[in-house]
């Protein structure tokens, strides 16, 4: 039985628990079928809960007819807005703007948007009476496109109403006629004067389509009323925000609402903050019955989505290629609800002028409103969409210049100890190892062979960093038990990124036992602390300390213990100390944790000494065939470099890099939600096509390059993003590096490259 | 999805009893995979559906018969694909069966349901119009017999009867013809082709004596290519050949835009793929 010598240094040299692919601890379960999902949740007397949806893009309720609804047998209740508001008065929720009504009211601002919801015992019956209801509109005009919701008469929200919590948004309160969410503003240096003075000056602009999550698990509820209390067993990836949230809605204290989660079927950031719970737990508590509201795959389509974003870019270079300023603009297409999209536009709005280091920068970054379904979080937090811009245009730099495009990313590239675009010093950052060490593996300083004949090959590199959200906070017990085997208490939901298996290490290691021996428990606010969210890759850093902390306190707690009982700590099996204690095995030892970064906000300039706690590096490079005859293309090579720190499970670190890349490529080749007046019009995994195993590229290599972060927990940083950033512009650059075709909006489809051809060859194809 | 009655007959001549109504939410199906994306859509909702799943095993089997082969309307694709008389009579089949759609659909899927839901995406009904396949349609009335080429009428439209099911598909001797199909998809491996293009080629030596070219998933149903026929009947396969028989298809289909890609690009790629279905035919030797 193991005793207490628990590591706690970022810089130690050897491990026993940390850097080991421990086989996930989830793995036998999920094969088996075992695995708790809330889908498989049935209560007794429980109700299905089925929506009807908006039909319009933007409208004003004229009226509901819910009677055929009512009247159909097997139907328990109809719920429409002023239903919902009969228990709460004001019904909307959110995280940066409280904007979403829980049903529509009065009016509805995009497609898909819940207008009523009918309870049936039977799924079947609630379906067809949800179809039966008839709801009469006046049409208002609507307004689809970002850059036109600036200044379009069409207005989604008449007033703005910024929920409290961020601090740069308490400016945009009670705005009237506007659908801009947050305009965040950096300047650093004086850009205008620079290119004044710039012997080249480059402008581009770029697009990026609106996509989904399409997590394999659709969004569920199951919300279950208890006496003085309500019970919700939920798919969501924040579980301590959705009890904040109910329990503001409801004016309840927060010890009344208890929210469960297991396993999640992906996340990707789409079961972030508060989704269809309050819905579910407003219908539960009308009802007074177990309500369950299950989406289907084709209504995720309707609950959130990616933001489609514009980035315009503009730097001046000298002779040389050294980059003097930059400007960037980007319009974030947020839809209908906010969401988190205000945080999207401030917190991935400073990056936008890329990892280099630029002397002159100024950004504007907009959150927008429009009428198509909201925008939130999707792996990358809208770096994807800011590095497909700037490397894109880093590229058509170097190409307009004649420099070698490597060369031209060593001479810009920023360094640590040099400020990044907020003034914040650079720490820890592996941007200029992940870009040598992509370099070395994609042997760039090679010649390449280009193709001939039909078929031309070309190669591309693009890198991307990120900060993490700050400042946010997690709490983590751990509890050792008399016998020495170790509960993890954290609200850490694991949604197949293995964090279960890396708590389990992090507790293991700062306590020196097996890490066989720790269970990680489930979030469940009556029994896990505060999380903020599992977002962001923070988990790995975030929570990570604070299962180190608690851990560290738990040890401290037993080695007290063992002194107290005049045993040696150091050599003491853990189950002599409680048994000398009380004489049995008995008692437990509970050691607390708490994680807050230090943080500075930005001024008005957003300029800031303290931005992030860590830096997220990913790179990829592409190496691409191209058909010049059809435009087709094929990437016979993807290599993926990252900088996730000390790597915690080098096994599910890789698959982490290989998974982020490969949904990335689904955004870069294949996905696009088609709109039609608002409506999408490929609602459906039948017409819109994400990749599977036979899109996986040939060849694709995936590496975290050696580093260490100083600050995290062991040395580690988070790592499920990264693998996204380099994907998009690193196959557009291959593709322009073997035929001369250079694209500039997402997807990159086949079509669009030979359109390229035949404007190159001066025959462009009519449409 | 609403409820519906699902009625699983032990014959084919249940079914038939079962399917001898005007009431057009009455459906048979074999696999379900195609019918059910429009359930969930809400494009088709059953009254009955009629499983065509239990009837006698007979109407899976797949037979050699005279040089061709005789094929049982509710044989899975994934049982063509492993058929030995298929690879053997008819390896077009065998190689396009490869890449339909993914193994789980192959595994359910029936080759009587491929063909009449007349989908143009399907990739069959080409390579079985080049191959000059033939099917037999049953009814209470009796059974008839009709070209592949004849089956489909229009966009999911047939010459079928409400109360008519296919029963039986016939795949002649194929007397030494090469033959090929290929595909564009443009978006994911296993996503509808953007384009396809089946050919069935007669020659002597380096002589195309007869040619028959199909174009599906761009046109609203499958379509032989008379005048890119034409060019290659008789004609000796050069470069020149091979352009000219790619113009000639893309001058005569009609092209559909949508998603995949526009009318003007699918014409692109129909001029470059029927060439390379021209050429790959040639060299992939017997059939």
């Amino acid at each position: 039985m193991a005793n207490i010598q628990g590591k706690t240094n970022a810089g130690q040299a050897s491990f026993s628990s940390i850097g080991r692919s421990i086989p996930r601890v989830e793995a036998r379960a999920k094969v088996t079928g075992r695995a708790e999902y809330v889908h498989n949740l049935r209560l007794p007397g429980m109700l299905y809960g089925k929506v009807h949806r908006s039909t319009l893009a933007h409208g004003r309720i004229r009226s509901i007819d819910t009677s055929a609804a009512r009247a159909m047998p097997g139907v328990y209740a109809v719920y429409t807005a002023a239903d919902i508001m009969k228990l709460v008065p004001d019904p909307h929720y959110g995280p940066a703007f409280h904007d979403q009504p829980v049903l529509a009211i009065d009016k509805v601002r995009h497609v898909g948007e819940p207008v009523a919801l009918v309870l049936a015992a039977d799924i079947h019956v609630a379906e067809a009476a949800a179809q039966s209801i008839i709801v009469d509109y006046e049409e208002l005009p609507a307004v689809f496109d970002e850059i036109e919701a600036m200044t379009s008469k069409a207005v989604v929200h008449e007033v703005l109403k910024p929920a409290g919590t961020f601090p740069d948004l308490k400016h945009l309160k009670d705005k009237r006629d506007t659908n801009i969410a947050l305009d965040f503003r950096l300047r650093r240096g004086d850009a205008q004067k620079a290119f004044a003075e710039a012997d080249h000056v480059f402008e581009h602009t770029f697009r990026t389509q609106q996509v989904l999550h399409v997590p394999l698990e659709p969004f569920v509820t199951v919300a279950d009323p208890q006496p003085n209390r309500l019970d919700i067993h939920t798919a969501s990836q924040s579980p301590s925000f959705v009890r904040i949230e109910i329990a503001r809605l409801l004016g309840w204290p927060e010890s009344r609402v208890r929210v469960r989660v297991p396993y999640l079927g992906g996340g990707f950031g789409a079961k972030l903050y508060i989704k269809i719970e309050a819905l579910t737990a407003i219908a539960a508590l009308l009802a007074g019955r177990p309500v369950k509201i299950a989406l289907t795959m084709e209504e995720q389509f309707y609950q959130i989505t990616k933001h489609a974003a514009t980035l315009r870019i503009k730097s001046a270079v000298t002779r040389d290629g050294k980059i003097t300023a930059r400007e960037c603009e980007v319009w974030w297409n947020g839809g209908a609800y906010a969401d988190i999209g205000p945080r999207v536009t401030q917190k991935s709005g400073f990056t936008a002028p890329g990892p280099y280091d630029i002397d002159h920068v100024a950004i504007d970054s907009y959150a927008l409103y429009t009428n198509l379904p909201a925008a939130g979080a999707l792996r990358g937090f809208g770096i994807p969409q800011l590095v497909w811009g700037y490397e894109s245009h880093t590229d058509m730099i170097a190409r307009a210049l004649n420099i070698d495009p490597l060369a031209f990313r060593r001479k810009n590239i920023l360094k640590n100890g040099r400020p990044q675009a907020t003034g914040t010093i650079m720490q820890d950052a592996g941007i200029e190892k992940v870009l040598e060490r992509l370099a070395e593996r994609m042997q760039w300083e090679k010649p390449f062979d280009h193709g001939q004949g039909s078929i031309r090959r070309g190669r591309g590199m693009a890198i991307g960093f990120k900060a993490s959200i700050s400042p946010t906070t997690s709490v983590a017990i751990v509890n050792i038990s008399a016998d020495g085997s170790v509960m993890v208490y954290c609200g850490t939901v694991d949604m197949g990124q293995g964090s279960d298996t890396a708590m389990a290490q992090f507790a293991a290691e700062a306590l020196g036992v097996p890490v066989e021996t720790v269970t990680v428990v489930h979030p469940d606010t009556d029994v896990t602390p505060y999380d903020m969210a599992t977002l962001g890759s923070r988990s790995t850093y975030h929570m990570g300390h604070a299962v180190k902390l608690a851990a560290e306190d738990a040890r401290d707690k037993l080695m007290q213990l063992a002194q107290e009982v005049g045993l040696s700590a150091e050599t003491a099996p853990i189950p002599d100390i409680f048994r000398k204690k009380y004489g049995m095995q008995a008692g437990n030892v509970v050691g607390v944790g708490s994680y807050i970064p230090t943080y500075a906000s930005p001024d008005a300039q957003g300029q800031t000494t303290n931005a992030t706690p860590f830096w997220m590096i990913g790179a990829t490079g592409a190496e691409v065939e191209v058909d010049t005859e059809t435009g087709e293309f094929k990437i016979t090579r993807l290599v993926n470099l990252v900088d996730v720190g000390r790597p915690v499970n080098p096994a599910i670190v890789e698959t982490q890099i290989s998974g982020a890349t490969l949904m990335q490529l689904g955004f870069t080749l294949y996905e696009r939600m088609d709109f039609d007046a608002g409506q999408c019009t490929n609602a459906s995994l039948a017409d819109y096509k994400i990749p599977g195993i036979r899109d996986v590229p040939a060849v694709m290599e995936n590496e975290a390059v050696d580093m260490v972060q100083q600050s995290g927990p062991f040395g580690a940083k988070g790592v499920g993003e990264s693998g996204t950033f380099g994907v998009s512009p690193a196959i557009a650059s291959a593709i322009d590096d073997a035929v001369g075709v250079r694209l500039t909006g997402l997807p990159l489809t086949a079509e669009a490259v030979y359109r390229g051809l035949r404007a190159n060859a001066g025959k462009p194809l009519e449409d | 999805m609403i409820p519906f009655e699902l009625a699983e007959p032990r014959s084919l001549k249940g079914a038939l009893k079962l399917l001898d109504t005007e009431d057009p939410a009455v459906r048979a199906f074999g696999g379900c995979t195609a019918l059910m994306l429009m359930m969930k859509t809400g494009v088709f909702q059953p009254a009955c559906l009629v499983s065509l799943r239990g009837v006698e095993k007979k109407h899976a089997r797949v037979a050699r018969t005279r040089g061709g082969l005789t094929i049982g309307a509710l044989a899975t694709l994934s049982a063509l694909e492993q058929s030995a008389a298929v690879r053997k009579a008819a390896p077009v089949i065998t190689r396009t069966l490869r890449t339909l759609s993914n193994v789980r659909v192959r595994n359910v899927a029936t080759l009587g349901g491929h063909l009449a839901h007349a989908d143009p995406h399907m990739d069959l009904p080409p390579v079985l119009i080049a191959l000059g396949a033939e099917l037999t349609a049953v009814s209470l009335a009796g059974e008839r017999r009709l070209a592949v080429q004849d089956l489909f009428t229009g966009y999911y439209e047939t010459a079928l009867a409400k109360n008519e099911l296919i029963s039986e598909v016939h795949v002649p001797a194929q007397d030494g013809r090469r033959s090929a199909y290929v595909k564009c998809t443009t978006r994911t491996a296993d996503d509808w082709p953007t384009l396809g293009i089946a050919v069935a080629l007669k020659t002597d030596g380096a002589l195309i004596e007869d040619a028959r070219v199909v174009v599906s998933a761009a046109t609203e149903k499958p379509l032989r290519m008379a005048q890119a026929e034409a060019v290659l009947r008789g004609a000796t396969v050069t470069d020149a050949v091979l352009a000219r028989a790619g113009e000639a298809a893309a001058a005569e289909a009609e092209l559909i835009g949508d998603a995949r890609g526009s009318a003007a690009y699918k014409r692109e790629l129909l001029r470059v793929y029927a060439a390379r279905a021209v050429k790959q035919a040639l060299a992939g030797g017997g059939h």
